[in-house]
């Protein structure tokens, strides 16, 4: 079910005042985030996020095209090394 | 013979029905076209005059994306998400399924048929 137009994007409010503050200062910088759930806006375009994926933070170039996603899409939580060493361990 | 929107061929089935033949053309969108030209949904294909196929043909060039066009559509969103490197582009890349069903069993849709592992036996 997708979210209501009238309620807006969500966003935690913390996240507009970090990048408000980048944008005043040096401008460079990965801003670190936890916040995975929030919405990315137009006003992020072209900053660094350092999203957390539970263990480190991945660093996110937002462009144009990633507005609307959530920030956590592009901070995977899972490694996977596949499954071809386990062929000769079992054969025994 | 009707042909409308490049390729399709619908036969002696009700226009309904024929008209989902067309990609990107389901039961809403047949019923929605037959509605908007007035056509009985009682009529048979064949049954149709010059006339109404023109019309109908006009509609779906007008109102819809349909067959190649809608394809392509589709493909780019897909493309798109690739590009972007997140988590939906990335099971579309590996080939799994997009929308957080399990994998453990099952997905075979998307992971194709299932390979046998060598010697999984003792």
């Amino acid at each position: 079910m997708t979210r209501s137009v009238w309620k807006g994007p969500f966003v935690d409010g913390y996240l507009l005042k970090k990048s408000e503050k980048q944008r005043g200062s040096g401008r460079n910088e990965v801003i670190k985030i936890w916040s995975r759930r929030s919405t990315i806006l137009p006003q992020f375009v072209g900053q660094t996020f350092g999203v957390h994926n539970g263990q480190k933070f991945i660093p996110v170039l937002v462009n144009e095209n990633m507005i609307g996603h959530k920030f956590g899409e592009f901070s995977p939580t899972r490694t996977f090394y596949g499954h071809a060493a386990d062929k000769k361990a079992k054969r025994k | 013979m009707a042909r409308i929107a490049g390729v399709n061929i619908p036969t002696q089935k009700r226009v309904e029905i024929g008209l989902t033949y067309i990609y990107g053309i389901g039961p809403t969108r047949a019923k929605q076209i037959i509605g908007k030209l007035g056509i009985s949904a009682e009529k048979r294909v064949n049954q149709l005059s010059d006339d109404e196929v023109l019309r109908i043909r006009e509609l779906i060039d007008r109102d819809y994306t349909v067959e190649g066009d809608l394809r392509r559509d589709v493909s780019i969103h897909i493309k798109r998400l690739m590009d972007l490197g997140c988590y939906r582009g990335l099971r579309h890349r590996k080939n799994l399924p997009v929308r957080g069903q399990r994998t453990h069993t099952n997905a075979r849709t998307r992971k194709g048929k299932a390979k046998p592992i060598a010697g999984k036996k003792k």
